[in-house]
């Protein structure tokens, strides 16, 4: 066996001594000094047609290049885990091919893009989702996701005829629970007696999970589905069902139109092209970005015809306040789903650091298999 | 009547062997450079820049070097389990359980020096992998439960429980509501020794330590013998049950400490996404280096010459990452068959002479 | 010429990769003769036959069956031009009865037709002399019964051509004085019988002619009442060879050194499998074990050896209670006994383990340290090679690539190498050429002749009664009796081996 590799091993150097030029020519551009261009290297969890997630990432990155033409090139890697390993080389394989900005599109890259910005320190990394950074070279990004969902909520809640809602999460965490409370504080907003059943499917995408919960909260007699999770699975469920759902990510009114309803969205364009040019530029501070409905960087994926005009009205009017940044999610009073108040009248949660120390879920929301 | 023959090969000239290999080798250059062909590349310019990527300059040999260290330590734990006939399919699970243990130390005993709490750490690991794969190797020897399956299942949850962790109990509080461990203290992460950290020497030695310990003691004789007849075993006096959790508690420890390296070479923390796949990968190159330690080291850095190859072209060429992972499979696909070939021989014969009737018939 | 032969087999040859099981090999074989094909193993008996039964098609060569030239594609093909073929191991359905066998593959309603079925097997039985019950299940069925069962499916099939491998190695003397004469009986029907066998003396008795085969080459065919055994020997070995078998005296002293006392074992099944046995065993003498397949002999011999659990009873070596000891306590507690077990590759020896490692099989146990230490056992190796002179490359070669003699030469070099004082062996010379066979009496001779008291599991009636001192004969488990093997005969022992159930035929 030893004898096998080294004999391929061989022939692959003597590949390499054949067409010597050919590989120096790969690396070249990239080390050249005298291009404008800008190499961004950019990390996916998973395929960029993934119908989700990582497709709704990838959609920002494309605006990037749409905005900056020639002057910068992207070097994607679709599919790398979030073991730190795969992440470092995946990075250090980029930097290698001339990249000057790293951006990771997944929580767990964090602690990696962190070590590569104390070892690269001329490489600019940016991170979505995370909570680190440095003071010179290491920033991240993320949304309020909670006021999209918070409008996607009003939608459910008007739409609703069974009272009941089907929530499909992917795991018992912070950032879910923040979503989860936030649609039914929409829903609630316009539906007094509306409660809500979650389902933690512990994946982020499998769409066999999230077609099997969805079947689950369907059979339980909920009839508006929404998800923190990446699949279209429970749209399409919803769908053969003849009951309606909302998505997430990606506008899906042409895989479930029948069922289709809006999606809480990202604008990742609105973040990434400024923040691209002030790097470009030298001018970039690392910052701990949170973008907003009022920013742009979060949205709402057009409402389609199955949503009445009236319910149109209505969410057109809270997005109009949010627009104007004066519209809180978290309002007191709340009290949790084992009756504690845990936001008292009078108050209600701004701040960043109050949200993301959400650990409850709200009265009326009962987790189910 | 049997369409195709095949029979276990007995003797064949190394010559003969060679040629296989050769012949495989192009084929698997000729198929993936086809292939590559196909998705509008330069065959010749992707092969290049494979190995280019990975043995080129220091860097991309370091990250080379690094996604072997793994590979190896992993291939001699599923080794030692091999050489027995046990078919540990569980270093994953293993690899998870290390890290776990060696994580359990690394919470908890933050302000050890560094030596100590290493090697608290390394026994953690071991124990834990050891004990993890002393699981399925103590009901085969009672029940006879089958080991594949056994071990393939622990691995689930082994996966599934660290998630479990990360998510819940272990979930660092100052990770602003995002579901990770925290990272180890400064001691508990590997010393580095040329830019690399020192699992490279950890492997090195390991290698020449499985070796030594298959070849030339008491208990690696053992395990060939059991590995060949249980029988034999039995007639020799062994004491097989002793031998094969013995073999196994090494096997997963040796996986364990994998789950250690990674854990506190690169992670710095522990995350269920850790074992990457290496407990299946080290099926592949444990058995491509024949059962043997030394081989296992070749094999290893070969494969992860490869690895690495792959994932720099991915890049640098934007070949996208199902083309590479193809690329790769032709490559393995050759290589293994050439084994086949080399050690079954496969005739059509049976099936030419079916197709003929008899005279006697025809007549 | 004369009339038509049955088979004409021409210029056959055969080659599997790089080894010629046949070369150029003739054979004829007319209507109405007994036809034996002898030769030791390796000769290419099988191979030959098997492409009559069309199991194999030859690399060239020309089979002509009663005159017409055939190519048979399939063993259906072989059945359909009338050749049947008794294989060494029955191909029955052991649930089934044996009408159902008979009826297994061919066409026809099971139900319409079972009634006519009946009537072809009572005439088939008739015309042959054969005895069968169609409604007896396999399972309980002797061998004889199930062998006698397989002609009759062949013949049923219309089978004018019958060929019988190695038919008589699990037969009693009285169940082949029987097969032998249902062969006779074919034979004035005008079948022909072709019989593959390395027994001499059967050859001799039931042949009219017999082909010699070596080394995958016909060496001739000759007329079995025209030659001698010595004759045959010397073809087949390709030398002279002395085939008596002595039986040497043990000039010291007789006294026991294995006490045996009312043993009772289960087997892996459960079921007794050796009850309340007793024996002794002496030193300087031979002490043969005679049985059907299955009677007891392998549960003795892994019970003594420590690897079986006993039931009860007591197993005394040199005074001393060794029951309950396992293997390990055995080699640890230096008790000198070697065992040469029936499965010498699959329990003895490590096949794939060279000459060294097998020897330190055995030694390493009693090694100090965890280190294995090679270089004794390797001066080992090279002694016992040297001295029982085993055919190898070299000790560094693995055991499973020599041929059956040397594979056994080296299991039973190790053995003799500790210097036991009891030596249990298992059928030592199966599967062995003769050249090979007799060297393992010798060397089992020699041992003897040095006090060494030897169990000897055999199954060769004549190789047991020429060379023990006694012989205990076993049936189902138990002792059936104790002869002197110079005083009884070959019918005497087969009464014995059948529990005395077997009815002397008139």
């Amino acid at each position: 066996m030893k004898k096998f590799f080294a004999v391929l091993l061989i022939l692959m150097l003597a590949l390499t001594a054949l067409s010597g030029c050919g590989a120096k020519d790969n690396s070249a551009p990239s080390e050249d000094p005298t291009t404008d261009v800008t190499t961004i290297g950019v990390i996916f969890i998973g395929p960029v047609t993934d119908g989700g997630y990582n497709q709704a990432q990838n959609e920002g990155f494309q605006k990037v290049e749409e905005h900056f033409g020639d002057a910068v090139k992207l070097l994607r890697q679709e599919s790398v885990p979030e073991d730190k390993q795969s992440v470092k080389s995946t990075a250090i394989n980029m930097i290698d091919n001339g990249a000057s900005i790293i951006i990771g599109t997944s929580f767990g890259y964090m602690d990696a893009l962190e070590e590569l910005a104390l070892e690269y320190p001329d490489v600019t990394f940016l991170h979505f989702s995370g909570y680190k950074m440095n003071d010179t070279n290491f920033g991240n990004y993320f949304g309020a996701m909670e006021e999209a969902r918070y409008l996607a909520g009003i939608v459910a809640g008007k739409m609703t005829e069974t009272n009941k809602l089907g929530y499909i999460a992917a795991y018992e965490y912070t950032e879910v629970k923040i979503g989860i409370n936030s649609f039914f504080l929409g829903a609630r907003s316009v539906n007094p007696d509306v409660t809500m059943n979650v389902v933690y499917i512990n994946s982020w995408g499998d769409a066999a999970l999230e077609k099997a919960a969805a079947e689950s909260l369907l059979a339980q007699g909920c009839d508006v589905l929404t998800q923190h999770a990446d699949t279209s699975a429970a749209q399409v469920e919803a769908e053969k069902a003849g009951k309606f759902a909302i998505g997430y990510n990606l506008d899906n009114s042409k895989i479930a139109p029948k069922s289709f309803l809006t999606s809480p969205i990202w604008h990742h364009e609105v973040y990434l092209i400024p923040t691209i040019e002030k790097i470009i530029a030298g001018q970039y501070v690392p910052e701990s970005y949170y973008g907003t409905i009022k920013d742009g960087y979060i949205g709402l994926a057009p409402l389609t015809d199955l949503v009445p005009d009236d319910v149109k009205t209505e969410v057109n009017a809270a997005y109009d306040k949010m627009k104007e940044g004066d519209f809180p999610v978290f309002v007191g009073p709340l009290k949790d789903n084992t009756g504690k108040e845990v936001v008292p009248a009078g108050s209600a949660l701004t701040a960043h650091d109050d949200i993301w120390s959400i650990e409850w879920v709200l009265d009326g929301i009962t987790a189910v298999e | 009547m049997k369409l195709i023959q095949i029979k276990k090969r007995e003797d064949m000239s190394r010559k003969k062997e060679l040629l296989i290999r050769i012949v495989a080798v192009f084929l698997s250059l000729i198929f993936a450079g086809l292939v590559i062909k196909i998705l509008g590349y330069d065959p010749l310019n992707v092969f290049s820049s494979m190995v280019n990527g990975a043995i080129g300059t220091e860097i991309r040999f370091k990250q080379t070097i690094l996604k072997a260290v793994p590979l190896i330590i992993t291939s001699l734990g599923i080794l030692v389990a091999f050489k027995m006939k046990f078919w540990n399919i569980g270093g994953e699970g293993q690899i998870m359980m290390g890290a776990l243990g060696a994580t359990f130390v690394a919470l908890n005993l933050p302000d050890l020096p560094r030596l100590p709490l290493l090697g608290l750490m390394m026994l953690a690991a071991i124990a834990a992998g050891g004990f993890w794969a002393f699981i399925p190797a103590f009901f085969k020897t009672r029940m006879g439960v089958n080991e594949t399956i056994f071990t393939l299942m622990l691995n689930y949850i082994a996966i599934k429980f660290v998630t479990y962790l990360q998510y819940g109990p272990w979930k660092d509080p100052g990770s602003q509501g995002f579901p990770k461990v925290a990272m180890f203290s400064k001691n508990g992460t590997l010393p580095t020794l040329f830019g690399l950290h020192i699992g490279w020497i950890i492997a090195l030695v390991l290698v020449v330590l499985v070796h030594v310990f298959l070849n030339h003691t008491k208990k690696g004789f053992e395990i060939a013998v059991v590995g060949e007849s249980q029988e034999t075993a039995r007639y020799a006096g062994m004491n097989i049950k002793n031998i094969v959790i013995t073999a196994m508690i090494l096997s997963g420890g040796l996986c364990g400490l994998t789950g250690m390296i990674q854990a506190a070479g690169i992670e710095q923390t522990l995350t269920s996404t850790l074992s990457a796949g290496y407990g299946f990968t080290a099926i592949i190159t444990a058995w491509l280096a024949r059962l043997n330690a030394i081989g296992t080291l070749v094999v290893c850095l070969i494969f992860a010459v490869l690895l690495q190859g792959a994932a720099y072209i991915q890049i640098s060429m934007q070949i996208p990452a199902a083309a590479a992972d193809m690329i790769q499979g032709i490559i393995l696909f050759f290589v293994l068959g050439s084994e086949f070939f080399i050690q079954y021989k496969v005739s059509l014969a049976g099936r030419l002479a079916g197709l003929r009737p008899t005279r006697r018939e025809a007549a | 010429m004369e009339a038509v032969s049955a088979i004409e087999m021409r210029g056959i040859s055969k080659a599997f990769g790089s080894i010629m099981a046949n070369r150029e090999v003739d054979l004829s074989v007319r209507w109405g003769e007994i036809h034996a094909i002898l030769g030791e193993n390796g000769a290419g008996k099988s191979t030959l036959v098997n492409m009559l039964s069309g199991i194999y098609r030859p690399d060239s060569g020309e089979i002509m069956i009663d005159g017409q030239v055939v190519e048979f594609a399939s063993p259906a093909s072989s059945i359909k031009n009338g050749i049947g073929m008794i294989h060494q191991h029955f191909k029955l359905v052991n649930v089934m009865t044996a009408l159902e066998n008979i009826m297994i593959g061919r066409r026809g309603g099971l139900l319409i037709r079972k009634k006519q079925w009946k009537q072809e097997i009572r005439d088939i039985s008739d015309r042959y002399g054969l005895d069968i019950d169609p409604d007896k299940k396999v399972y309980n069925m002797s061998v004889g019964e199930k062998q006698t069962l397989e002609i009759i499916k062949v013949l049923h099939q219309g089978a004018r051509i019958l060929i019988l491998d190695e038919p008589t190695a699990v037969l009693t003397p009285q169940e082949i004085r029987r097969l032998f004469q249902i062969v006779r009986n074919m034979k004035e029907q005008g079948c022909a019988i072709i019989i593959i066998t390395h027994k001499l003396n059967e050859v001799m008795e039931i042949s009219d002619r017999v082909t010699v085969l070596r080394q995958g080459q016909t060496v001739g065919t000759l007329t079995t009442a025209d030659v001698q055994v010595g004759t045959l020997i010397e073809r087949m070995v390709g030398k002279r060879l002395d085939l008596s078998i002595k039986r040497v005296d043990y000039p010291g002293e007789r006294r026991p050194l294995l006490q045996v006392d009312g043993l009772t074992v289960r087997g892996q099944d459960q079921k007794i499998a050796l009850e309340e046995i007793n024996f002794d065993l002496y030193g300087g003498e031979i002490l043969g074990i005679a049985g059907v397949a299955g009677s007891g002999q392998k549960e003795i011999c892994e019970t003594i050896a420590g690897l079986t659990r006993a039931e009860k009873g007591r197993i005394f070596f040199e005074g001393g209670n060794i029951i309950g000891k396992t293997p390990r306590d055995i080699i640890r507690l230096g008790i000198r006994m070697g065992f040469i077990p029936e499965d010498r590759l699959g329990m003895g020896l490590v096949g794939s383990m060279d000459i060294v490692h097998n020897i330190i099989l055995k030694d390493y146990q009693n090694q100090p340290g965890i280190f294995l230490r090679r270089g004794p056992s390797q001066a080992k190796a090279r002694t016992i090679v040297e001295r029982l002179d085993i055919q190898t490359p070299g000790i560094h070669y693995p055991v499973k690539k020599l041929s059956g003699g040397n594979i056994q030469k080296v299991l039973l070099g190790r053995e003799i190498d500790s210097d036991p004082k009891v030596l249990i062996t298992a059928y030592p010379v199966r599967g062995l050429d003769i050249g090979a066979s007799y060297k393992i009496y010798d060397l089992l001779n020699e041992q003897k002749y040095k006090g060494v008291g030897i169990l000897f599991i055999g199954e060769d009636l004549d190789v047991l009664m020429s060379l023990c001192d006694r012989l205990m004969v076993f049936c189902a488990g138990r002792v059936a009796g104790t002869v002197d093997p110079r005083e009884v005969s070959k019918e005497e022992i087969g009464w014995l081996m059948t529990g005395g159930k077997e009815q002397e035929p008139s």
